[in-house]
């Protein structure tokens, strides 16, 4: 099939299209209506949500820091106020990114280009995230059982042991979810790549 | 004519476009309903801003170009949509099978072509000039022409 012959059943099929008219106004009316147009708020409500979270946890530890007592419990304190906050801003900043593309003024190459660009980063925050988020699931478990049951965990268990089982399942679960990453990067990388022959 | 009712000729009148991006970009109904909408979405939130200096049609295609690229990789992030019907999608009736065929086979061989290529296709197909095609998707004349060249090849050899 040449490609004069597929314009010319592109040309009839367009022309079968445009006879249709089945749309209706309500269902047009429906269509810009906001609440339909979850997709993007798939992303960035639970982001949000999660960066709040992680903020009020920074705040929490902050507020009662003199609490920890001694030196290692004040240590993981610090430790998992700045994880909190690095995760809710990075968290904040890569969603931001990712839909706040111009998709009205934009052109096709422009879009692409900022979309893949913000795919890239997007995908380096959540790795980002995932070692950060391993940093505060060791420190926040101490510093947690201090200032809410006011027990001290490194006298009374013996922690580094629970720390010990828990590495390798880590490394196994990274593995499998970097490599998930892996594609996406690639993906968005070869879309720069042909744009930059442009 | 109040914006929501000349929103809506608009539409009416264009709605084969959405049609087709959506076809070329997507390859569930599913998908295709919830990018169809978020295309009409973006299309009613643009609506206010477009200036009649270029083509209608030519602004519709930036849109919604711009949003199915968006739209890409997202499939796995559900969410709810109108439960539109693919007839009320404009399909076309062609009434004829061989026809029908042909053109089933034309989608889904560019469905084969990568993000760019879908696009530049697209615009070809429906009759676009390269002027039009480079201000919509800001390649020059020359780069459309080569990729042209390479997506004619592309779908040459797929066909047969």
């Amino acid at each position: 099939m040449e490609l004069e012959e597929m314009k010319t059943i592109w040309g009839e099929m367009s022309a079968e299209i445009e006879k249709q008219k089945k749309l209706t106004d309500s269902l047009i009316i429906k269509m810009t209506q906001v609440n339909y147009r979850s997709k993007i708020s798939k992303i960035i409500v639970p982001e949000t949500i999660g960066s709040l979270g992680c903020m009020a946890t920074a705040l929490f530890i902050f507020i009662n820091f003199q609490q920890l007592g001694n030196w290692y419990l004040q240590v993981c304190g610090g430790a998992s106020a700045v994880v909190s906050l690095l995760l809710a801003v990075l968290s904040l900043r890569a969603v931001n990114k990712l839909s706040s593309i111009n998709i009205s003024n934009n052109n096709f190459k422009q879009s692409l280009s900022d979309y893949s660009k913000g795919k890239i980063q997007f995908v380096f925050v959540q790795k980002l995230s995932f070692y950060l988020g391993a940093v505060l699931m060791l420190t926040i478990l101490p510093v947690m059982c201090k200032l809410i049951d006011g027990v001290d965990l490194f006298k009374i268990t013996r922690l580094w042991m629970g720390y010990a089982v828990a590495f390798p399942f880590f490394y196994w679960f990274t593995t499998w979810v970097f490599k998930r990453y892996k594609k996406i990067i690639q993906g968005a990388e070869n879309i720069l790549k042909e744009l930059a022959e442009a | 004519m109040n914006s929501k009712e000349e929103f809506i000729k608009v539409i009416k009148e264009n709605a084969g476009l959405i049609y087709k991006v959506t076809k070329v970009y997507t390859n569930s109904r599913e998908d295709a309903q919830d990018l169809y909408q978020e295309i009409v979405y973006q299309l009613w939130k643009s609506f206010g801003s477009f200036r009649s200096e270029s083509k209608i049609s030519t602004w519709m295609y930036r849109i919604a170009l711009n949003t199915a690229i968006v739209h890409l990789n997202k499939e796995k992030k559900k969410g709810s949509h109108l439960p539109i019907d693919e007839w009320l999608m404009n399909k076309p009736d062609l009434n004829d099978t061989l026809k029908e065929e042909q053109v089933e086979i034309l989608y889904s061989q560019i469905k084969k072509l990568d993000t760019i290529e879908k696009g530049i296709i697209l615009l070809y197909l429906d009759g676009k000039s390269y002027d039009e095609i480079a201000g919509i998707t800001g390649f020059s004349n020359t780069n459309i022409g080569t990729r042209l060249g390479r997506i004619k090849q592309k779908l040459i050899t797929q066909i047969d």
